[in-house]
Formats: C-alpha cells, sequence, structure tokens
C-alpha cells in the first residue's frame, strides 16, 4: 500500500486552492459582469491566459514571483512566510491553474442575472453588497457551483506548474498527481496504480456528493 | 448537517432574504472551518521536517534505480533520513537557483552544476565528478525485432525511435552524436520521438509507444526490454557531477551523503547499475 499523505495534501491543497479562488474570482467575475471600467477587456483576455499558457511556462513564471529573490517572496519572506517549494506554493498552483474556470462560469452566470431584479433592490433601499449577496449571488449560484466544482477539479489535478513552484518533496509538497508520476519514474507501478485508482474512486465519489450541492438551491 | 435535514429545512423554510443571509453566513462559517482545518496541519507538517536529522536530495532521473540502494544504505549507515527528489538536472538546478530545500544534487550533466556555482547557489569545493552514464539500444520484447547494432534501426520494423530531448537532456544529445557519428541521425529523423527526461524515454518504451529507444544503461534493467551496449565512444562523456548546495543548513550530512556515493561502499552499488565510475574503467 503506498504513502497516503499524497492524497491528503491533494484534497487539502485543492480544497484551500478553491476558497483562494472564490475569494478572488468571484469579485472579479461580478466586476466583468456588471461595471465598465478601463481595461475591463484586457483583464477579462487576461483571466483565461492561465487555460491556454503551458502550465511549465506558467509555472516558470509564478516560480520567479514567488521565489526569494522574488518580488511577491520577498515581502513573504520578510514576513517570514517561505512561499516556494512549500505547501502554500502548491495552493498558489492550483488556484492559478483553475481560478480561469470558476470566473468565466460565475461572470456568465451573473451576466444572465435580470438587470431589473437588482434595480428593484436598490429602490427598495438595499445596500450594493447586500443585493450582491441576496440577488444577484442566489439567481447566478448553479453556475457559480458548477465553476467551483471546476476549478476545484483541476486545482486537484494540476501536475505541471505545482511541479515547479513546490518541487516534487515527498512528505512536503508531493501532491497526489506528483507522487503518482514519481511511483512511474521509479518504475513502481503497483503504487502508481493503486494511487491512480483511488483518486479516480474517490473524486467520483466526491463529484457526486458536489453534484447533489449544485442542486441545493441557494 | 445530514442531507435529509438539509432537504427538510429546504422545504419548510419560506425564502426571504433573511434566511438567503443566514445561508450565506453558514457558507462562509463552513469555509473558515474548511480552512481551520486544513492549515495548522500542513503548517506542522512544515515545521516538523527539518526538526530532525534528515536530508533532501535532488537527483537526477536516471539515478532512480541505483538510488533505491544508496539511500536506504546512508540511512542505515548514518541514522539520517533522506527524503529523495528525482526530475530531469535542468528543472532541479533551476529549482535549487530560486531556493529549492535541497541539501545536496546530482546532476546528470557537469554543465549545470557549473551553471549553479557561478551563480554561487552551490559550494563550489564540493563539487564532484560521481559517475559517468553509459547509452544503451533498449528495444520491446514485444516488437519481435531483434536489433543487435544502431545500424539495424533503419529495418522498416522499426517505425518509430525514442531519446531523450537532445536539445537538454544529456542523454538525448549523447544518443544524438552517437547516430551521427555512425551517419545514420538524417536517416532515422522521421521517426524520432523525443522524451522529456530519460525515464520518459523508457516508458515511452515500456508502454509500447515505441519499438526501440535510447536510454542510459542505469535504468535499462526493466524485465520488458532488451539491451544492446553502445560504444561510449561513440559520443562525448556523459559526465555527472554533484555538489552539496550552499543554502542547506547541514552541508556536512549532504557531503556525507556524496562521499558514501564515491566511496567504497557506493561505488559498486553505480558499477552495477551501469555507471562507469571514474578512476576506474
Amino acid at each position: 500500500m503506498p504513502d497516503l499523505f499524497p492524497v491528503w495534501l491533494s484534497l487539502r491543497v485543492a480544497g484551500l486552492a478553491t476558497l483562494l479562488t472564490l475569494a478572488i474570482g468571484l469579485p472579479l467575475a461580478w466586476a466583468l459582469a456588471r461595471r465598465r471600467f478601463p481595461g475591463r477587456d484586457l483583464l477579462e483576455a487576461a483571466v483565461v491566459l492561465p487555460l491556454v499558457l503551458p502550465p511549465t511556462v506558467l509555472g516558470y513564471y509564478l516560480l520567479l514571483l514567488i521565489a526569494r529573490r522574488g518580488p511577491v517572496g520577498r515581502a513573504f519572506d520578510a514576513a517570514g512566510i517561505e512561499l516556494a517549494f512549500t505547501w502554500r506554493a502548491a495552493v498558489l498552483a492550483a488556484c492559478v491553474g483553475s481560478i480561469a474556470l470558476l470566473i468565466k462560469a460565475a461572470q456568465a452566470g451573473f451576466e444572465s442575472v435580470d438587470e431589473r431584479l437588482e434595480q428593484a433592490a436598490r429602490t427598495l433601499g438595499r445596500s450594493e453588497w447586500g443585493i450582491f449577496w441576496s440577488i444577484s449571488l442566489p439567481l447566478a449560484w448553479r453556475s457559480v457551483v458548477a465553476g467551483t466544482v471546476l476549478a476545484f477539479c483541476r486545482a486537484l489535478g494540476d501536475f505541471g506548474i505545482t511541479l515547479m513552484v513546490a518541487g516534487s518533496i515527498p512528505g512536503l509538497t508531493q501532491t497526489l498527481p506528483l507522487a503518482i508520476y514519481d511511483h512511474v519514474q521509479q518504475n513502481r507501478m503497483a503504487e502508481a496504480n493503486a494511487l491512480a485508482l483511488l483518486a479516480v474512486a474517490g473524486v467520483t465519489v466526491l463529484l457526486m456528493g458536489l453534484g447533489r450541492l449544485a442542486r441545493l438551491r441557494f | 448537517m445530514a442531507w435529509r435535514e438539509v432537504q427538510a429545512w429546504r422545504l419548510t423554510r419560506p425564502v426571504s432574504p433573511r434566511t438567503i443571509e443566514t445561508t450565506m453566513w453558514r457558507f462562509w462559517t463552513l469555509a473558515a472551518a474548511a480552512v481551520l482545518w486544513a492549515m495548522p496541519s500542513l503548517t506542522g507538517q512544515a515545521a516538523a521536517q527539518p526538526a530532525r536529522r534528515a536530508i533532501t536530495v535532488f537527483a537526477a532521473a536516471d539515478l532512480a534505480f541505483a538510488f533505491k540502494e544508496v539511500v536506504p544504505l546512508f540511512e542505515q549507515r548514518s541514522g539520517v533520513r533522506v527524503t529523495l527528489v528525482l526530475g530531469s538536472s535542468g528543472l532541479l538546478a533551476r529549482q535549487i537557483e530560486h531556493g529549492a530545500p535541497a541539501d545536496v544534487f546530482f546532476s546528470a550533466d557537469r554543465a549545470l552544476v557549473d551553471d549553479l556555482a557561478r551563480a554561487g547557489a552551490i559550494i563550489p569545493e564540493t563539487q564532484s565528478l560521481y559517475a559517468q552514464g553509459r547509452i544503451v539500444l533498449a528495444v520491446s520484447k514485444r516488437a519481435g525485432v531483434a536489433l543487435r547494432e544502431l545500424g539495424d534501426l533503419l529495418r522498416p520494423e522499426v517505425r518509430r525511435l525514442a531519446i531523450a530531448n537532445p536539445d537538454h537532456a544529456p542523454y538525448g544529445r549523447a544518443a544524438k552524436e552517437a547516430l551521427q557519428a555512425l551517419g545514420l541521425w538524417e536517416r532515422l529523423r522521421p521517426r524520432l520521438v523525443y522524451g522529456e527526461n530519460i525515464r520518459h524515454t523508457l516508458q515511452l518504451l515500456q508502454a509500447g509507444a515505441v519499438e526501440a529507444a535510447i536510454v542510459a544503461l542505469s535504468i535499462a534493467s526493466v524485465p520488458e526490454v532488451d539491451v544492446v551496449l553502445i560504444d561510449p565512444r561513440l559520443h562525448g562523456p556523459l559526465d555527472q557531477m554533484a555538489a552539496v548546495v550552499r543554502r542547506s543548513g547541514r552541508p556536512e550530512l549532504g557531503l556525507a551523503f556524496l562521499q558514501l556515493v564515491q566511496g567504497t561502499e557506493g561505488r559498486p552499488i553505480m558499477k552495477r547499475y551501469g555507471f562507469l565510475v571514474p578512476g576506474e574503467s
């Protein structure tokens, strides 16, 4: 039986990455759907870029940013937080790889909400914040859930970006996809097959559960 | 809350802004709980690591099999726990340059270690040539073609030949040089498939995607393939270099590992896995 640490690490990394994705992606998706501001079209194109760029290329540039000498890495280093080659880097990698999926789905969801309903709430004195939570988000709920599920799956399966920025350090940053690859590298096919099977079975069950969540109304 | 209760709650509660906000807060409470659940265990894992006597060894993919023996031997001798990270030398070198937590680096390509020395990422005095690689022609048993020399690759049964990418993988470069030396390169080019590193190249053969591959002798001892040695004079030497990483907090442990590989205990293992050991033939 292979070491199961990568399974737990992957679940936690993908879970945290999905939360981070939601926190950044939802406001962005809402702004893209509802606000007109300079550079909006550029931003709309830019959020899809992570899907287009090869993961290893994306990973390399992310590494330049978060390495200890990189601009972001230096700031965190000053605060005593190491980013590159830790689980935090894996979370960032998974988030970068998956955020486009959430943004596009949620944006389409927000755009499909009848603007007159939001206007009506405005005339009734609801704050913009309240309108978002009580009108926009509930009506776009299904799209948001669909995007979240897609983003979570992409985060769980990320390989290239994670390999670059977090490395494949067993017991530390080796997530499930990296562990499977490592087993294959060392010709331990039985372990690789066991982990792959576990991943497929586990994710299937998880997705069946999430499917129910999507049917649940907001 | 059980699923049934959620269902019942949904059906009985009228949907009003108030309940929506309650749901919202439940959602965020759940999210916050998830974060709290995930965080300490991750940080705990990360913090627990360096406290023990442990080193992280970054090693080229061609060492995958030899180090399966070297690592337990070192752990037994020294009581130091080893975390082995295998990958293509180029990627590992980039990561070390950017502060990866490696203690010692075994590269398949000496040029990468020289570059790291210039960048100040390794301790130059510890730089040492620990082995020379050999390339072999590996033929899939399933393909049913018997090849005895590189010239046989021209036979029509060999539809695809895998080599490691000669632009960055040292074994790929050696394969290209050997084929060029025999005047086969141009003629075989349309049949070539490039692997990302030497292990991946062998996997193409193991998976049956190609009939033959030129790989490192050190990893070719898998049951599915037959092996034909290639004369090392046909290509430039595959000098493999190792060094202790400057950022390492315990350079003496990395050095001890390096010395074991080069010492009386490590050399026979390296030879058994198909490396040439410096100073011997």
